[in-house]
Parts: C-alpha cells; sequence; structure tokens
C-alpha cells in the first residue's frame, strides 16, 4: 500500500457511542481509477466518506486523501477534493450559474477563471440552457449533474460520488454514468463512488469494495470477485410452499443461494449442463416449475455469498 | 533566508484573508438573494409592523394628551422607533431558519467540505443580515414619514438609527443562527418568535412605561430594547443628542457582539466533527 495514493485508508474505524458504523477499514485507490463502494443502506459506506471528506473525525485509524491527512490536513483535503453527497443538496432558490460561482468561491478559484470553468462545465452536463433557471425548476436528473459540475468547478484530483443515482430514472441515470466516465477518461479523476445499485458498480467501478456492517467483506476488480464466486446461479420458481421441498431435492446439485421469496437459487455445479439434472430432480419430487433461469456469476452472486444475503432493491434480490 | 520566509508567510496570510474576505461576500449575496427571492422571508415582517402601526395610532392618538407623554407631533412619530425594532427584530430571525433549513437539506455540508473559512459562515449570513435589517429600518422611516413621522435629529439622526437598526437585526440574527445550529431545526428557531414578541411588548416600544407604572415599569426599564427605543425615539422626535444615540449603540452593539460570541461556539460544537 502506498501512502501516496489519492485514497489510502488504515485501520479507520468511527463508531457511535456502542455502536460501530465503520470497523477496522483498510482501502488503497490508485489514481485515475473509478471506486466502487457498495453495500446497503446503513452498511457504513456515507460514514466512511463523511470521514474521507472531512465531515467526520474516525475514532481510530487513520487516512489519507490527496497525500493528506483527513484529520490534521483536512484544509488541504478540502482544498483537493470534489464532493456530491447523497441527495444532490443544493439551494433551490439560486439559478445553476450562480451555484456555481458561489462554489468556485468557496474554493478560492479565480473571477476569470471560474467564469471558463463554469461555462464548461454546463456545456458538459448538459444544463447551459437551464443555468439561469432557479434550480427548484431542475428535474432530479438536473440537479444530480448540477451537483456533479459543482464539485467538479476547481478541478479536484479526488471526487466523492455518494450514491449519486439514488432516485433518478434510468435514463438519467444512464447520462450521468456516460458523464462520470467521460470525466474520468479525460480529466484522469480519481472516483470513490458510494451505491446500493448492483449494476452502478459492475458499470462504472475499476475496483470495487463490498461493505456490510460496518466492514469490508470484498474488494477486488468486479470480474475478479465474480470469478471467485465460480458457479453460475440457477433460480427456479417453485411457489413459497414448496421452496423447503425444492431444496431439499436439489441438495446434491449446487449450495443454495439467497433469493425471492416463493424462489430457490443454488450454485449449480457443473453450470449449464446440470440444468436437465435439476429439471429432474424437482419433477421426480412432484414440484411444479414456474420459471428457471440461468445467470453467470454476477455482483449480485459475490454479495450473496459474502454477506449471506441479496442486496434489498437488487433486480432479482430480495432477503431470504 | 528569514526575509523571504517571513515575506511568504505574509503573502500566503494575504492571500487568505482575501479569500475569506470574497468568501464572506459570497454567503452575504446568498442570504440576501435568498430573502429577496421568497416574499415570504420579508412581506410579513414589513407589512406586520407597519399595519401595527396604522391600527396603533388610530386607536391611541388620544393617549398623546395623557400628562408625562412626550411631546410628539402625532402617535406615528413616537411609533416610528417602534416600528423598526419590531420589523427588524421579526425579519432577522430568518438568518437562524435559513441555517437550518441549510442543515437540515444538506447544503452546509457542502460547505463544510469546501475550504470556505469557518468564520466566513457566520459573518457572511450576518453581514447579509445587518444589510436588510438597515434597508428595512430605511423602508420604515420612509413610509412611516409620509404619515407625520419625523426625523429631527437630521442625518445623524438617521445614520445612527440605520446602525442601531443593523446591529439589533445582527444580533436577533446571531441569535436566531445559534439556535439554528445547535437544532438543525427551522421549527426551533420559529420557536423563538412569542419571546421576540414579548420582547418588544414588554418594553418602552408601543407605551411610555413612566405613564403606566408598576410592574410594567420595572420591567421597561431593564428591558435593552426600551434603551435602543428611547435613544431612537430622541432623535425621531427630539432631535440630535450624543449620550441618547451613544447609548442606543453601545446597547446594540453589546447584545450584537454577545450572540456573534455565542454563534461562534454553536458553530465550533456544530462542526465537531
Amino acid at each position: 500500500m502506498s501512502k501516496e495514493s489519492p485514497i489510502f485508508v488504515e485501520n479507520l474505524c468511527r463508531k457511535f457511542g456502542a455502536l460501530s458504523a465503520v470497523n477496522n477499514i483498510n482501502l488503497e485507490v490508485t489514481a485515475g481509477q473509478i471506486f466502487g463502494f457498495l453495500g446497503p443502506n446503513g452498511a457504513g459506506k456515507s460514514t466512511t466518506v463523511r470521514m474521507l471528506t472531512t465531515l467526520m473525525t474516525p475514532t481510530s485509524g487513520r487516512a489519507r486523501v490527496a497525500g493528506y491527512d483527513v484529520v490534521t490536513e483536512a484544509d488541504m483535503v478540502r482544498r483537493s477534493i470534489g464532493v456530491a453527497l447523497q441527495d444532490a443538496a443544493i439551494d433551490p432558490i439560486m439559478t445553476g450559474r450562480e451555484l456555481l460561482k458561489l462554489q468556485a468561491v468557496l474554493h478560492g478559484v479565480t473571477r476569470k477563471r471560474s467564469k471558463i470553468k463554469s461555462e464548461e462545465l454546463l456545456e458538459r452536463v448538459g444544463l447551459k440552457g437551464a443555468s439561469d433557471k432557479r434550480v427548484g425548476q431542475y428535474s432530479g436528473g438536473m440537479r444530480r449533474r448540477l451537483d456533479l459540475a459543482m464539485s467538479l468547478i476547481h478541478e479536484p484530483t479526488v471526487l466523492f460520488l455518494d450514491e449519486p443515482t439514488t432516485g433518478l430514472d434510468p435514463t438519467s441515470r444512464s447520462a450521468l454514468w456516460d458523464e462520470v466516465r467521460r470525466l474520468n477518461k479525460e480529466l484522469g479523476t480519481t472516483v470513490l463512488l458510494t451505491t446500493q445499485y448492483l449494476e452502478e458498480a459492475d458499470q462504472l467501478a475499476d475496483r470495487i469494495a463490498i461493505i456490510d456492517g460496518g466492514s469490508i467483506v470484498r474488494e477486488g476488480k468486479p470480474e475478479t470477485l465474480k470469478e471467485a464466486v465460480g458457479d453460475p446461479t440457477i433460480r427456479i420458481e417453485v411457489g413459497e410452499e414448496n421452496v423447503e421441498a425444492a431444496a431439499l431435492a436439489l441438495m446434491a446439485l449446487g449450495p443454495r443461494r439467497p433469493s425471492l421469496q416463493g424462489r430457490i437459487a443454488l450454485g449449480l455445479k457443473g453450470g449449464g449442463e446440470n440444468m436437465a439434472a435439476v429439471v429432474r430432480a424437482l419433477d421426480d419430487a412432484g414440484i411444479q416449475i414456474s420459471h428457471i433461469e440461468l445467470d453467470p456469476p454476477s455482483l449480485e452472486d459475490v454479495f450473496a455469498e459474502a454477506t449471506g444475503r441479496r442486496l434489498e432493491g437488487s433486480q432479482k434480490g430480495g432477503n431470504e | 533566508m528569514f526575509l523571504p520566509k517571513r515575506l511568504a508567510a505574509g503573502l500566503k496570510a494575504r492571500k487568505r484573508v482575501v479569500m475569506s474576505s470574497a468568501q464572506i461576500k459570497a454567503v452575504a449575496a446568498r442570504s440576501v438573494r435568498g430573502v429577496i427571492r421568497q416574499p415570504q422571508a420579508w412581506v410579513p415582517s414589513l407589512a406586520f409592523p407597519l399595519f401595527f402601526t396604522a391600527l396603533s395610532s388610530a386607536a391611541f392618538e388620544k393617549t398623546r394628551a395623557i400628562p408625562g407623554f412626550p411631546e410628539v407631533s402625532s402617535f406615528v412619530a413616537f411609533l416610528l422607533a417602534a416600528t423598526i425594532l419590531q420589523g427588524v427584530m421579526f425579519g432577522s430571525t430568518s438568518a437562524g431558519t435559513d441555517v437550518a433549513i441549510d442543515i437540515e437539506s444538506g447544503f452546509f455540508d457542502r460547505f463544510l467540505a469546501s475550504p470556505i473559512s469557518r468564520l466566513a459562515l457566520v459573518f457572511g449570513r450576518l453581514a447579509g443580515t445587518i444589510l436588510l435589517a438597515a434597508i428595512q429600518a430605511l423602508l420604515f422611516i420612509i413610509i412611516l414619514m409620509c404619515f407625520g413621522a419625523t426625523m429631527k435629529g437630521g442625518i445623524p439622526g438617521l445614520a445612527v438609527t440605520l446602525l442601531v437598526a443593523g446591529l439589533l437585526g445582527g444580533a436577533v440574527g446571531a441569535f436566531a443562527v445559534t439556535v439554528g445550529l445547535r437544532t438543525g431545526s427551522v421549527e426551533a428557531v420559529n420557536g423563538f418568535f412569542p419571546i421576540f414578541f414579548a420582547l418588544v411588548f414588554l418594553s418602552s416600544a408601543f407605551f411610555p412605561p413612566q405613564i403606566s407604572g408598576g410592574w410594567f415599569e420595572v420591567v421597561a426599564g431593564v428591558n435593552p430594547l426600551s434603551t435602543m427605543v428611547d435613544g431612537m425615539r430622541h432623535l425621531h422626535i427630539v432631535g440630535w443628542d450624543f449620550s441618547k444615540a451613544a447609548s442606543a449603540v453601545v446597547v446594540s452593539a453589546v447584545l450584537f457582539f454577545v450572540f456573534v460570541g455565542t454563534s461562534l461556539v454553536a458553530l465550533s460544537l456544530r462542526i465537531k466533527r
């Protein structure tokens, strides 16, 4: 691990009374990387981001961002980072252009530079036409894009995006992903994004860490993590009353994985070649199949394997 | 070797001061813009005191004949200081509600995650409040002078009135900011509104306490708002008097600095991460 990495975290902990919100986290994000911090609500993602963005002090451990210590060199950290926090907290009374100007002043950007940069960013995020409208009239997607532009006005070396697409429609979400990819590619900005969407982490991140209960339970490249899961997941809809009987019938074919109610999921040993064996076993047990599908290992499976649960809100998920 | 080091430190300090003043200006501009763009934030604090003054002057015009009542051309002239006090006190609480809204919405975190001088967060907000209070006072003076109010203290009297209004606005704003920072709740800030209302009525704002006598005279006598009202009123209806002007300025300045102090303590507690 190199302390000069844009983000370097060592044994980071944050407690609220007896509750340990973040527990001994270690991670390193290298320059130019998009790092996905994936986990359910309350897992500790936002608390970690708040510590890394100097909004909260760690109870123990240390963290360096852009080469500066988040506790002893907090001001230097703030000068080096861009932050778009959850829910796009933007003053609805101001216009997009005014907010960009305010943000530029807060970061000590010169008036001339601020003007050039504002125009460039408004163009980049597609808000030039709406820049003189009050933010209260913006849609959720427009607010997020403005939030992103605001976090970039001072050309930060590290960008923190806390659940940047929560609450957005699929089109706006996809547009924001494109923008994050583009600025990472063109400007080389290091990005740490937190998300509860598996697809978002899969689409955007070069590396991901899965956090659950305040601890990192898996970390690595998405492909490597998926490969480590091994067998594909077979999901069979059998009706709630048949789930246990189906589990018994399929016991020999692979380990059970968390799934939605009324379904059974297995890590199918041998993959697609054993599909027929599954159908036969259920037929022999007199269990009718309503729906069956076989998926290659996904981040959803990685999460399920690491935590024993499905990620709430994931497409095929739900808690068992 | 020694000189360049000092020079570098001096330049760094100068840069910091320039950046802080730009930040204060930006936060103040946001504060003023926010008020102007939300009529609901300033119309009541402008209209209600005027309405109350119109009502009181119609109902109590004849009380001017009571022995001991200050010699004054109209009850409106007597009420000018009270109108300013009332309007500024009610209007300036918006500094606290705006801070609470920023905290509730998460916008305050945006400030904290930037390298803004922490003092600029409070001073910028208060600079906007002071400016608005002075403008509000000027509007009251212009409007009420059309209905019989006077400014016998002339330009110096006007300047002191605006200064006292600004300092009082700053003091009330700083108090509201203190509550907003401590609680992060708009309701909590608004909860102090009845207390301000009571404080105005328990002062010499609407009636000379020496005529009422009894407990009211005692309470109004120790109420610092009475010193401000009496000072301003003297400048409005009698003429220039240095000691009266100084008393009003000193009391409003003391209140201002006390509450700026509490707001800074509240800020340090809020950002204690």
